[in-house]
């Protein structure tokens, strides 16, 4: 093992979608265990040690009381905190409870809903403590997973733009659905990361990123609109893997932000 | 020290996917009590599918599992297409289950070398394994990225494709696509069957359970995104009746829902299963590997799914290979599927199990009900029995090696702990 | 002088022949892209488009003419100055590599109008001299101009400039298209040495009276259909003037800042360059990538962004194209090619901007 600072890898209310990620970099895995000691990573390992860690990438959003006291222990262990993907970055898909009573979701759910301990909300890491890094993506992208593996291993700043989907979406060529299919697209409200693939596949982008780091919702909804949306098709656009963060929340909900 | 009583416990269980935990009580030498705790809170999937439109739930129900979000989709299309009267069929549905493969390819290998086979060989995780056996490992990362390569090219990625939509694709591969995967799936092949041979060397405790198997079965070929269920006790139903006879129940010492079959008890469903109910119908290069492993007509010692694994990975790339070789890009890459008020049912056979979706859709194809059964609720009530007889078996052994052996026993279900957080949640501290 | 082709196979094989990568229009994904070309008969013979602000799209024409389109959703430039390159990778022992002057692409182009001819010569003019591996790749470049016929409902070409002629526009050989029914026949003057000697090289007719004139009379007709216009006004002055419009605003309300326009543009030449360094911390890269000035990061200086608000990156977009740029290359940024009006997610049309403001100042004054 390396020599390096110690990563550890938090688990929160998830898929493991996004740690799975680290394990899905075939080429890099074990380079990367020969440049860190991974001190904590129960999917990857049963050795563990105790902290406090240089690094700690934290999956998952926070939905329990006990989450709430994991998440604080963890802050006070790791030098470095890197959110990892949508779920730990603005909630997740699970925060959709945060539109709803969540008795009715466990009910539905459970048969016998008294013995769950549930938040009424999932909330993003950031909610709780302070996080050094934020990686968004549902699931985050291998490459700015490994991009921002080897900024921190060299002490630089990872590159993460702020920017729109459309800049990914232009530079790979991709003839704008919007514009030549009139196709749904979040592509000018996401963040880029992802290499703008939905538009490759033909497929409007559904905003797995997250907001941008600048964008204008509702000029997009006023287009989406015209295109034949309905108020209750645009909430659900709105509404998935992003849906608590608050440029999102608001542009699926305007009546409600005003308030 | 006395063996007669202790408690075993493991707070947090390692190389498996998603949060669990395990507790053993041993009281006047006998086991009291055995618990595979899943301590993930609960998602709430089927709570807010509700109300969300029809041709959003593949993209939805994927979160479920990072691991095996293709098998979350296709349920879910499968489903939805049988609510809507539609058949996805012809070239599309073979891509489809292309797809499936590269997730059947990426999750065995996964699961075979970096989760499972550090138990046989006393590592702790792939990792500390890589440090002795450097090119098994990367052998396996070659295996589990040709896996993730395939479903790159037909999903767009690995972790939650984004090219399935209810009716078939967003965009077909151009030939030349996946033509260019044809070598590296080769070399795979060929590390896969190494992989056989590899694992079939390992040292298997004398274990075996007696539980019912349950799979899909497809005849004339190995089941994978459709089939009807079956159990080798020669129970057969439609997928449209998987409810009556799959009870599933929360059980009061945790919040689990534990499944189990209506008037049959507990049964297992996984590869142990699918290799017992489709045996025959694996291609002639998985079979002569599982011959050589002496799998036989079935495996009924869960320390050797690992070894079925290993087959069903051979089998996922040879099919690979043979639906690439036929492959001619369809005209359209989705028939279109209008919503009518209805109850569709869908079931596929995820890496670790069949995977049950049910929906009621309203007439504008919102969903007005929705139902999930994945295949580690399923197990865990055969995962908890087989602890127990196993621990029984073994009281002499020390606390440590028990406990080693007893994670081991859980890891040869793989299960997922993710896509099993719909059912479970129990507060318990553990170390930070 | 003037000859004719009846078909465009052998020009293409010609080339190809010469060694250049043939880059053309051609149909993909619901809209007409430039892409290498195999073969001429991938040119998108029988499409046309129909554009407006935020639309566009394809349709079947009743003649086979292959260049009946207007500006696609990427420029030449593409090619000329791809959205990421690397700059130079060094390695721990500092050994600095700069990349090679590698053996570059020869391109040729095929079916470059005349206002993409004109923005290839405003990016000359920006990076010809700074940007070596930009100055190599134009330098070894083959271009195969062709006049708008048809053109589109947000070209304005003829207001911004030059076209929808080819007059006096530096290319090898310019060409119009003449489409009746099936048939479909180009006629071709030659425009430099390497255009003679590449047509030269494969079977041509003469060209007829008639047909020379149809094409002149084709282009003219074309200059009066274009589908807008600027303001006839000194627009250098006219920006510089009206930094605090309250026009800026409400247009700041409509952008979504998503940067499709300065990606689409033909003459945007912005970039940022990034470092990465690999795991093992032996490697490190740094990459000249394409940016914009609707990225906040752009404007970064030390200790944040200066343009924060769209308002102010819309104004410095606009600005900048259509009015400093003159302080800067002594012309105009803007070709008229009309992309950034069809490919704006949302239809924010330039020409409109400019005019509002425009009508504004004269309000004003
Ligand atoms: S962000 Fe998405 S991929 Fe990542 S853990 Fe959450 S649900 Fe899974
Ligand atoms: S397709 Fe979407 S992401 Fe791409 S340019 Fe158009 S709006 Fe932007
Ligand atoms: S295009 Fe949008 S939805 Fe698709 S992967 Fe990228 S960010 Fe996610
Ligand atoms: S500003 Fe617009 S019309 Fe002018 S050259 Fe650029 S894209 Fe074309």
């Amino acid at each position: 093992m390396g020599t390096g600072p110690t990563l550890a890898v938090w688990k929160f209310s998830s898929c493991d979608g996004c740690q799975l990620s680290l394990l899905d970099c075939e080429d890099e895995l074990l380079a990367v265990a020969g440049r860190v000691r991974i001190a904590y990573f129960l999917e990857a390992t049963r050795a563990t040690a105790g902290g406090p860690y240089d690094v700690s990438l934290v999956e998952g959003s926070v939905t329990t009381p006990h989450d709430v006291e994991r998440i604080h222990q963890i802050r006070d262990q790791s030098k470095l905190l890197v959110a990892i993907g949508a779920c730990a970055t603005a909630g997740g898909i699970q925060a959709l409870r945060n539109f709803a009573d969540v008795e009715q979701f466990r009910s539905v759910v459970y048969p016998s809903p008294e013995y769950l301990s549930t938040l009424d909300t999932s909330t993003p890491v950031s909610a709780h403590v302070e996080v050094d890094l934020e990686l968004v993506g549902c699931p985050i992208d291998r490459r700015q997973l490994l991009e921002t593996l080897g900024a921190i291993l060299a002490g630089r700043r990872p590159d993460l733009p702020g920017h729109s989907v459309c800049f990914e979406c232009k530079a790979r060529g991709t003839p704008c659905l919007l514009v030549a299919g009139g196709v749904p697209c979040l592509g000018p409200v996401t963040r880029a990361g992802c290499g703008a693939l939905c538009p490759a596949y033909g497929r409007g982008c559904f905003g797995c990123f997250g907001p941008a780091a600048t964008l204008n919702p509702p000029a997009l909804v006023a287009r989406l609109t015209e295109l034949g949306l309905s108020p209750r098709e645009v909430t659900r656009v709105f509404r998935t893997f992003n849906a608590a963060a608050p440029a999102f929340a608001a542009a699926a909900a305007p009546e409600e932000a005003e308030v | 020290m006395t063996h007669r009583d202790r408690s075993l416990s493991v707070a947090g269980l390692a190389r498996v996917e998603g949060e669990g935990a395990m507790h053993v009580r041993v009281r006047g030498g006998r086991v009291a009590d055995v618990q595979l705790e899943i301590y993930e809170p609960p998602r709430f999937f089927e709570g807010f599918l509700r109300g969300r439109g029809h041709t959003e739930v593949p993209d939805i129900t994927a979160r479920i599992c990072g691991i095996c979000p293709v098998a979350y989709q296709l349920s879910a299309c499968a489903a939805i297409e049988d609510a809507c009267g539609v058949t996805v069929g012809g070239t599309v549905a073979d891509l489809r289950r292309l797809l499936y493969c590269g997730e059947w390819i990426q999750s065995h290998a996964l699961h075979i070398y970096l989760l499972h086979a550090p138990d046989f060989l006393g590592y702790d995780g792939a990792v500390e394994m890589a440090r002795d056996h450097r090119w098994i490992v990367e052998r396996g990362l070659a295996i589990k990225k040709v896996g993730n390569r395939l479903m790159e090219v037909i999903g767009g990625r690995a972790i939650h494709p984004i090219n399935v939509r209810v009716g078939g694709l967003h965009r077909v591969p151009p030939a030349s696509e996946l033509r260019a995967l044809i070598d590296p799936l080769r070399r795979a092949l060929a590390d896969a069957v190494s992989t056989v041979d590899w694992v079939a060397g390992f040292d298997f405790p004398q274990f075996e359970h007696d539980h019912e198997l349950l799979a899909l079965v497809q005849p004339g070929s190995y089941a994978i995104e459709s089939g009807t269920p079956r159990t080798d006790r020669g129970l057969v139903f439609a997928v449209s009746d998987f409810e009556r006879h799959i009870i599933e129940e929360q059980v009061p010492h945790s919040t689990a829902l534990h499944a189990r079959l209506a008037g049959r008890g507990r049964y297992l469903t996984g590869p142990l299963a699918r290799y017992t109910l489709s045996r025959q119908w694996l291609s002639p290069v998985a079979r002569e590997a599982a011959d050589r492993a002496g799998l036989g007509e079935q495996c009924r010692n869960p320390f050797r799914s690992i070894v079925v694994r290993a087959v069903e990975t051979v089998y996922a790339i040879e099919e690979a290979l043979r639906l690439i070789a036929a492959y001619q890009p369809p005209a359209a890459p989705a028939v279109p599927v209008p919503a009518r008020a209805a109850v569709g049912f869908g079931a596929t056979e995820a890496p670790r199990g069949t995977l049950f979706h049910r929906y009621g859709l309203a007439a504008d194809g919102t969903i007005a009900t929705a139902r999930i059964v994945p295949p580690t609720s399923q197990n865990q009530a055969s995962i908890e029995d087989d602890l127990r007889r196993f621990v029984e078996g073994r009281l002499e052994l020390s606390d440590h090696q028990l406990t080693h052996d007893c994670e081991q026993a859980i890891r040869n279900y793989d299960p997922c702990i993710s896509c099993a957080t719909h059912f479970l949640d129990l507060t318990m501290l553990r170390e930070a | 002088m003037s000859v004719l082709l009846r078909s465009l196979g052998p020009l293409v094989e010609r080339l190809r022949a010469d060694g250049y990568r043939v880059m053309g229009p051609t149909v993909r994904d619901g809209a007409i892209v430039l892409a290498e070309l195999d073969s001429a008969d991938e040119l998108p013979y029988g499409w046309e488009t129909t554009t407006g602000p935020g639309r566009y799209r394809l349709h079947r024409r009743d003649d086979r003419a292959a260049f009946a389109h207007a500006a696609g959703p990427t420029s030449w430039r593409s090619f000329l100055h791809p959205a990421k390159r690397p700059l130079w990778t060094a390695d721990r022992d500092l050994a600095v590599t700069e990349p090679q002057p590698q053996p570059q692409p020869r391109y040729a182009f095929l079916g470059v109008r005349a206002c993409d001819l004109h923005a290839i010569a405003v990016t000359d003019r920006v990076l010809g001299k700074v940007d070596g591996e930009y100055a190599r790749r134009r330098a070894a470049l083959f271009i195969v101009a062709v006049a708008c016929t048809e053109p589109g409902a947000t070209c304005f070409c003829a207001s911004a400039g030059q076209g929808p002629g080819l007059d006096g526009a530096g290319c090898d050989l310019a060409m119009t298209e003449l489409a009746d029914g099936a048939s479909v026949r180009y006629v071709v003057e030659v425009r430099s040495a390497a255009g003679g000697a590449v047509l030269s090289a494969i079977p041509t007719e003469a060209a007829d009276a008639w047909e020379v004139n149809s094409a002149r009379e084709a282009v003219k007709l074309a200059a009066g259909r274009m589908g807008r216009s600027l303001p006839e006004v000194d627009l250098r002055e006219l920006l510089a003037g009206a930094l605090d419009h309250p026009r800026w605003d409400e247009v700041a309300d409509r952008c979504l800042a998503c940067a499709n326009c300065t990606m689409a543009c033909p003459t945007c030449f912005c970039t940022t360059v990034v470092d990465s360094t690999d795991l093992t911390g032996d490697h490190a890269e740094r990459w000249l990538r394409w940016d914009s000035c609707f990225d906040l990061d752009y404007s970064y200086l030390h200790g944040g962004p200066v343009r924060v608000s769209t308002r102010s990156r819309y104004r410095q977009w606009l600005t900048h194209k259509l009015g400093t740029w003159h302080d800067q290359f002594r012309e105009s940024g803007c070709v008229g090619c009309g992309r950034c009006i069809t490919w704006c997610p949302v239809g924010i049309d330039i020409t409109e901007e400019v005019a509002a403001l425009a009508a504004g100042t004269q309000v004003e004054g």
